[in-house]
């Protein structure tokens, strides 16, 4: 258990830290969330290139630099921060955290080298149409005809799901849901981009007919290893969040300082120090959930699921309470479409709804430690 | 290991009903702890303390709250002697400090009154000197353990009435004085966890000072290293014990079959859990950086927002019972849960408001700037 970094876990903060203050300023942001791809295919190149980010939690044996949860979410943190559009998320976190904990040698060896090197973006598909993120309510089915499986079904809110090379989709089969994956290209399949609240982060439909799929991971009745890919999904996220919180914390704090009303900065009346004080509250608190659920997922516990219940519903909420007072503090200039308040209003928001509401991973707390 | 054998091989047992006995209990622990050189693990060890490490005064604090035995008496412990250590004099140090270890002086704070609650600078008793003594007058209010005290620390105007910090001067009178006149303080539990103090014409020896005169203000804020960080690990423990305790009334109670009280204890789950988490974050940073970082400024408001809103839900819980007083024969777990919630009315006022609290970190934090209106505030959260 470690809740403070290395020092090569602080220079890796503040190197990610610098590559996105200069590639990803709030004027990129802006343009890469309105055009086609929604991101800067060049920046991503660049990550993998120079920083080798997609790599960091992979085994070295598949060409990553052998990190783990904690140095995910370090980087996941900055690019929350920078509100950064990205691959990143759904790639690495998503489909490359599945496959790095699958136990299935193969399908490691044959997408984690090219998720590596940026050559291979990739996501995790789970909720249907229900928008429920529980394995119990999977409505995509996998049946096995001729020696190959079949996936049929409608996914929803993929995240990066209309642009992603590979799909893993979870479906259920007669014995219990498994973990499929789907190529891009693959017959059968109909990808549409959803208009999505968050500007920042894209999520699709996708649309499976007896699409080719090959299993991955642990046969039979998956539910155990499924849960460990969300669990390590609600952890990625939470750290993303932490960085949003800190985010919306130094605008408000910024702008506190700096606008002057009746003669002096707001950030000396009470009624606005206040709001910031409460919001480092959040986010010390946010913090230590995410950071102890990171150390756990790095440790491979079985504590993670309840950090990551912990961490899911505390980093969520920590994050909207800050974007909401950031905005608040910010006044008229934080109504605007101009100012980037609302970019985190919105991240923050939907955010909250992905992988489960706040609510949803209080109630499997409940259960798990026994209330 | 040594320090849980002991512990356990003398476990002083219950304490007894009546209150002065109880205090001789109380006084009997201390001292055998003591004397078999188990006190002050922060201390120096020529005052009777132990001298660990961080690392060891974490582990010795888990292990005392673990033993469920007998805590300090007084609040001389964790405000008085972090003083005398920083800016007393080898005399006073000497004097003053291991009776206060073994429990042999209890100590009590004397900061508070009645015109100087939040804005202590503007405190009002007055201290003129008189050859080698001090002539004290005032009232000082709020002051905990001051009815079983020996000593009494305190603040005093030595400077003119409008000097504010600038004329502040750190005293230390016998509680047994003539002029001192100590009265229990009934505060809306119905009980008495405070007293006031009347100073009337109370001589106070020069040699009983610490610091300059008139510079008493500094010293206000002194803690012993990083005490405190160890300390907030005890406060994660008692309340993991508290939250268990509420759960189990829950299910007793049926409650727990509800969706609304499972997100709440659900959320207080999380939030105990957080405690715990960050308190073990400062202490990793303090033995990393040497300092903890803002996550130890902002843990005692965490922890009164928590226990406050712990025990409001613990009464919506008790139902109709609520309404009871603790003296009635229905009274859930003879009102331990609505004694909590009055007394948790407090958690937000003593030892600096939520509010003043939310400024401290808001300034000395964040960086926020000072409210013209205000004092500047020159100590730490």
């Amino acid at each position: 258990m470690t809740l403070t970094f290395t020092e090569e876990q602080e220079e890796l903060r503040a190197s990610v830290r610098r590559f996105l203050a200069e590639k990803s300023p709030s004027a990129a942001v802006r343009r890469w969330m309105e055009s086609e791809e929604g991101h800067d295919p060049a920046v991503w190149a660049q990550m993998a290139g120079q920083l080798e980010l997609p790599g960091l939690a992979f085994p070295e044996e598949y060409g990553g630099s052998g990190g783990g949860p904690v140095e995910l979410g370090i980087v996941l943190a900055e690019m929350g921060r920078a509100l950064v559009p990205s691959p990143f998320f759904a790639t690495v976190a998503l489909a490359g955290q599945a496959l790095v904990v699958s136990g299935d040698d193969a399908a490691k060896a044959r997408w984690l080298p090219g998720i590596a090197d940026g050559s291979v973006t990739a996501t995790l598909a789970v909720a249907g149409e229900s928008g429920s993120w529980r394995l119990e309510d999977v409505a995509a089915t996998a049946e096995q005809r001729d020696g190959r499986w079949l996936v049929t079904g409608t996914k929803m809110f993929v995240v990066d799901g209309a642009t992603a090379d590979l799909l893993l989709v979870v479906a259920r089969t007669e014995e219990g849901p498994g973990l499929f994956a789907v190529a891009a290209g693959a017959a059968g399949m109909q990808r549409t981009g959803l208009e999505t609240l968050d500007l920042t982060r894209r999520l699709a439909r996708i649309d499976l007919d007896a699409v080719v799929g090959t299993r991955i991971g642990p046969g039979g009745d998956a539910t155990g290893y499924l849960r460990t890919v969300l669990d390590l999904a609600v952890v990625a996220l939470a750290a993303e969040q932490v960085g949003g919180t800190q985010a919306c914390l130094d605008s408000a704090v910024e702008y506190a300082k700096t606008r002057v009303q009746f003669d002096r900065p707001i950030g000396s009346f009470q009624a606005i120090k206040h709001k910031c004080a409460d919001v480092l509250l959040a986010l010390e608190g946010a913090r230590s959930a995410a950071y102890h659920a990171a150390s756990v997922a790095a440790d491979g516990t079985d504590e993670l699921a309840v950090s990551a219940a912990l961490a899911g519903s505390y980093c969520a909420e920590a994050y909207t309470h800050a974007a909401k007072e950031n905005l608040q503090i910010h006044g008229g200039i934080g109504y605007t479409w101009e100012h980037d308040a609302h970019l985190y209003l919105k991240r923050a928001k939907s955010s909250e709804q992905l992988f489960g509401a706040p609510a949803s991973h209080r109630a499997r707390l409940a259960d798990l430690v026994g209330i | 290991m040594r320090l849980r054998a002991f512990l356990e091989e003398n476990h002083p047992g219950r304490p007894p009903g009546d209150a002065a006995d109880r205090l001789a209990w109380q006084k009997a622990w201390l001292a055998t702890v003591f004397d078999a050189g188990y006190a002050g693990p922060g201390w120096p060890s020529e005052y009777g303390g132990m001298n660990l490490d961080f690392a060891r005064q974490v582990i010795y604090q888990e292990e005392y709250a673990r033993a469920r035995v007998p805590g300090p008496l007084g609040t001389g412990l964790g405000i008085a002697a972090p003083t005398i250590i920083e800016y007393g004099t080898a005399e006073q140090k000497e004097r003053l400090l291991p009776p206060m270890l073994r429990g042999d002086s209890v100590w009590a704070q004397g900061y508070s009154e009645p015109g100087a609650g939040s804005d202590l600078q503007a405190l009002r008793a007055t201290a003129r000197r008189d050859g080698d003594e001090y002539v004290v007058n005032g009232q000082k209010v709020w002051n905990s353990s001051a009815d079983i005290a020996d000593i009494i620390f305190t603040l005093v105007r030595t400077g003119t009435p409008q000097s504010r910090q600038r004329g502040i001067s750190y005293l230390l009178v016998d509680a047994r004085a003539p002029g001192v006149t100590v009265r229990p303080l009934r505060d809306l539990t119905g009980g008495t966890q405070f007293c006031e103090i009347f100073f009337d014409e109370v001589r106070v020896p020069v040699a009983d000072r610490i610091g300059e005169e008139n510079g008493g203000w500094p010293l206000v804020r002194t803690s012993l290293g990083h005490e405190r960080a160890a300390g907030a690990m005890n406060q994660a423990a008692r309340y993991r014990r508290v939250l268990d305790e509420l759960v189990e009334l829950a299910h007793r109670r049926g409650a727990t079959a509800d969706p609304l009280v499972r997100d709440r204890l659900a959320d207080f789950e999380a939030r105990v859990r957080i405690l715990r988490y960050t308190g073990m974050r400062t202490i990793a940073d303090i033995m990393a950086k040497g300092e903890p970082g803002p996550a130890s400024s902002v843990s005692r408001l965490f922890i009164v927002t928590f226990e406050q809103d712990l025990h409001e839900f613990a009464m919506d819980l008790l139902g109709a019972c609520g309404m009871l007083g603790r003296q009635d024969p229905h009274a859930v777990q003879r009102g331990r849960w609505v004694w909590g919630f009055l007394r948790t009315r407090a958690s937000t006022i003593g030892a600096g408001t939520a509010e003043i609290q939310r400024n401290t970190i808001g300034e000395q934090v964040l960086g926020l700037p000072r409210d013209p209106a205000m004092p500047e505030l020159d100590g730490s959260v």
